[in-house]
């Protein structure tokens, strides 16, 4: 019989890893067990990606390996997500996250929604190519406290801005804080559109949204 | 006659290389996302299923025949022609750099149109550059016009042709518009359009509009795979040039679909993705090998050749970057590389500089000085000057020298070979220093090559008619 510590141990080393199956099924195993998901979450999943962030900040771990790990922490953190939603577990804020119409890059986006989940945001994530009456919506009906635009190209990174013009159109633009990122996207451009924040990369993107919200 | 050269594979590794990627053509296809394009090539007896255009093998041979191989380019006032294939070289500026170093500067900043007229004017006054590019991206003009409007400066002040390319839906017939002020594109062609593929195998909506504007008018396609390696296209070299080389063929293919006989430039812009920064490393030695491999493979179906070599990673001007920029072309002019993109370049093509351009200008002339015709005449080999000039101990006053130290040997003015002395005195200038008092010379002295009066009225008549739905207007 393997215990609870060693069960989360193991946890731990699979998302660290990267093996999703593996994770998934020990957090399996661990729900079964009767083990709280909040103590999965915080006790293995969030752990072992602050452990995957710093082996990417030293260098050591590469963005393939970093997305194997997320994948596999997204994948876990599923298994636990229904029950972790009926104990009301608290959660630091509801972000929504899109890449912009006419941009189908989803690498990075998928990333900073991983590292907010991680981070302990509620993310709803909308997709790639999402239309600004998309993310009008997102505001309007889901009440979400911040969004993320992200654009790869310098052709689609203009669409950040029409994002923004939208939500102040609706009289929404008071309502949420906007984040904006992409290779092409800097500060100076961020500060042009009128967004409050941009992240260079999906750890970042943690600070700059705990930064705006208030919950650091 | 020798040249130096270089080559990697054997006829029967490009056939491989070549069979593969019209499998992947004939199984998995090419993703186009524009219902125009797709019904042309439904036309043609492609099958598309979920937007996956599927290439049958025989079509893409036949239409890979009727590619023209060598394309003929003019000069503005029509006087100069480019022959663009065989061993042919001709350099020209990277094109649309959103950032531009200042003279002596540290950070780059936003180009403006103004900068344009400053840059071409430089590149019209250095001969190792052949042709002129849309080489920045002017922020002070409204985001719809930025494409087309960054002919005006170039052909108010040059007649080298122009390396361009399209950002929106309908940017080619604008810039058509616009280049038919001085002769017929479909006949004179003064420019070439650059069209990139998405990778992995997928045309956007705008890359097919252009294909289809350009095709149709017969004006030179520049068609640019972008594999990054190991992150759009394999991590192996060989398995990123399989890749290349297919979406190279669906674009040559749907160009001669289109009309036959489109004039289509074989090119490319690999780049590495940095495992460490998610940055696309241009200048790394893995992209300058898949390119080297990918323009083998062109030339072996005979069809003209682009790529981007000579620039670098670096952000600044520095070792990394001339040794990254000197490699690039060196390799560029060792394989014939018909048309290349770079010099001027840093930070994975983001940011174009006066001062490196002037260097790279010499870089290009150093390299072609290595990849020389070494001639095996009596003249050349020179054993008669030998027997005559061993008594007497050296040769430097020889006739032979006489007659062919200007020709044989370079006399770079950038590059530095003084001794320590003459060095200090003309004030210990690094190269960038040296680079600089040229671009101030060429910005002082060399006078713009203008446009009949008549042609630059029209010229600007028809940019300003395109600027007014914007509400902007060039004075």
């Amino acid at each position: 019989m393997v215990g609870v510590e060693e069960l989360l141990e193991i946890l731990r080393k699979a998302v660290i890893d990267g093996d999703c199956e593996r994770a998934c099924s020990v957090t399996r195993e661990l729900v079964e067990k009767g083990v709280e998901p909040d103590v999965i979450v915080r006790e293995a999943l969030e752990p072992a990606m602050r452990v995957v962030g710093e082996l990417f900040e030293s260098e050591e771990y590469f963005i393939p390996e970093v997305l194997l790990s997320a994948e596999a922490f997204k994948k876990s953190f599923e298994v636990v997500r229904e029950r972790l939603l009926k104990k009301s577990f608290r959660r630091l804020g509801r972000i929504a996250i899109g890449t912009v119409r006419g941009d189908i890059h989803e690498l990075g986006k998928n990333l900073v929604a991983t590292m907010l989940t991680v981070a302990g945001f509620e993310v709803i994530d909308l997709g790639v190519d999402v239309a600004p009456e998309d993310f009008v919506k997102a505001v309007r009906d889901y009440g979400v406290d911040a969004i993320g635009l992200s654009a790869l190209m310098t052709s689609t990174m203009v669409e950040q801005r029409v994002v923004i013009e939208e939500l102040e159109r609706r009289g929404l633009r008071d309502c949420v804080k906007v984040v904006v990122g992409g290779a092409v996207v800097n500060e100076e451009w961020a500060r042009s559109i009128g967004a409050d924040g941009y992240a260079r990369d999906a750890f970042e993107a943690v600070h700059v949204f705990k930064k705006l919200l208030g919950v650091e | 006659m020798v040249v130096p050269r270089l080559s990697v594979l054997s006829r029967e590794e490009v056939e491989t290389i070549h069979e593969y990627a019209l499998n992947i053509l004939e199984e998995k296809g090419f993703l186009i996302k524009h219902r125009g394009l797709i019904e042309r090539l439904l036309e043609a007896g492609l099958c598309v299923e979920g937007g996956r255009a599927r290439f049958p093998r025989d079509l893409v041979i036949k239409c890979l025949e009727k590619a023209p191989k060598t394309i003929t380019i003019y000069s503005r006032d029509g006087e100069q022609v480019f022959r663009v294939g065989g061993d042919n070289t001709f350099f020209n500026p990277g094109s649309a750099a959103t950032k531009i170093l200042d003279l002596g500067g540290t950070e780059p900043r936003d180009p403006v149109l103004r900068d344009l007229w400053d840059f071409a004017l430089v590149v019209d006054a250095l001969d190792e550059l052949c042709f002129q590019s849309t080489a920045l991206v002017p922020m002070d003009a409204p985001i719809e016009t930025r494409d087309f409007i960054r002919l005006y400066p170039i052909l108010m002040v040059s007649s080298k042709p122009i390396v361009t390319g399209a950002f929106e839906k309908d940017g080619v017939p604008r810039m058509l518009e616009i280049l038919s002020v001085f002769s017929d594109q479909s006949v004179k062609p003064i420019a070439v359009f650059d069209l990139c593929p998405s990778p992995p195998l997928s045309l956007s909506e705008i890359a097919s509009q252009n294909i289809i504007d350009l095709a149709e008018n017969m004006v030179p396609i520049e068609i640019i795979p972008m594999p990054q390696i190991g992150a759009t296209a394999p991590v192996t070299i060989l398995g990123s040039l399989i890749q290349h080389h297919a979406e190279a063929l669906a674009c040559i293919t749907i160009a001669q679909i289109i009309r036959s006989g489109a004039p289509v430039i074989y090119g490319g812009s690999p780049t590495v993705f940095d495992m460490r920064y998610g940055t696309t490393a241009i200048a790394s030695p893995e992209s300058l090998l898949l390119t080297t491999l990918y323009i083998e493979v062109a030339k072996y179906f005979n069809l003209p050749t682009h790529a981007y070599m000579g620039l670098s990673d670096s952000k600044e001007i520095d070792y990394q970057a001339g040794l990254e920029t000197g490699w690039g072309v060196l390799i560029a002019l060792l394989k014939s590389v018909n048309i290349v993109s770079g010099p001027g370049m840093i930070e994975f093509e983001n940011t174009q500089s006066l001062e490196k351009l002037v260097i790279d200008a010499e870089a290009i002339s150093e390299a072609r000085s290595f990849v020389r015709e070494l001639l095996f005449d009596q003249e050349h080999l020179a054993y008669s000057v030998i027997l005559e000039a061993i008594d007497k101990g050296n040769y430097l006053t020889h006739k032979h020298t006489i007659k062919y130290m200007r020709k044989e040997l370079t006399h770079p003015k950038i590059i530095d070979r003084m001794d320590r002395g003459r060095w200090i005195k003309k004030g210990k200038l690094d190269i960038r220093r040296r680079a600089r008092e040229k671009v101030k010379k060429i910005l002082e002295q060399h006078k713009p090559n203008l446009p009949p009066p008549d042609l630059a009225r029209d010229l600007k008549q028809v940019i300003n008619n395109l600027c007014k739905q914007y509400g902007y207007s060039i004075s």
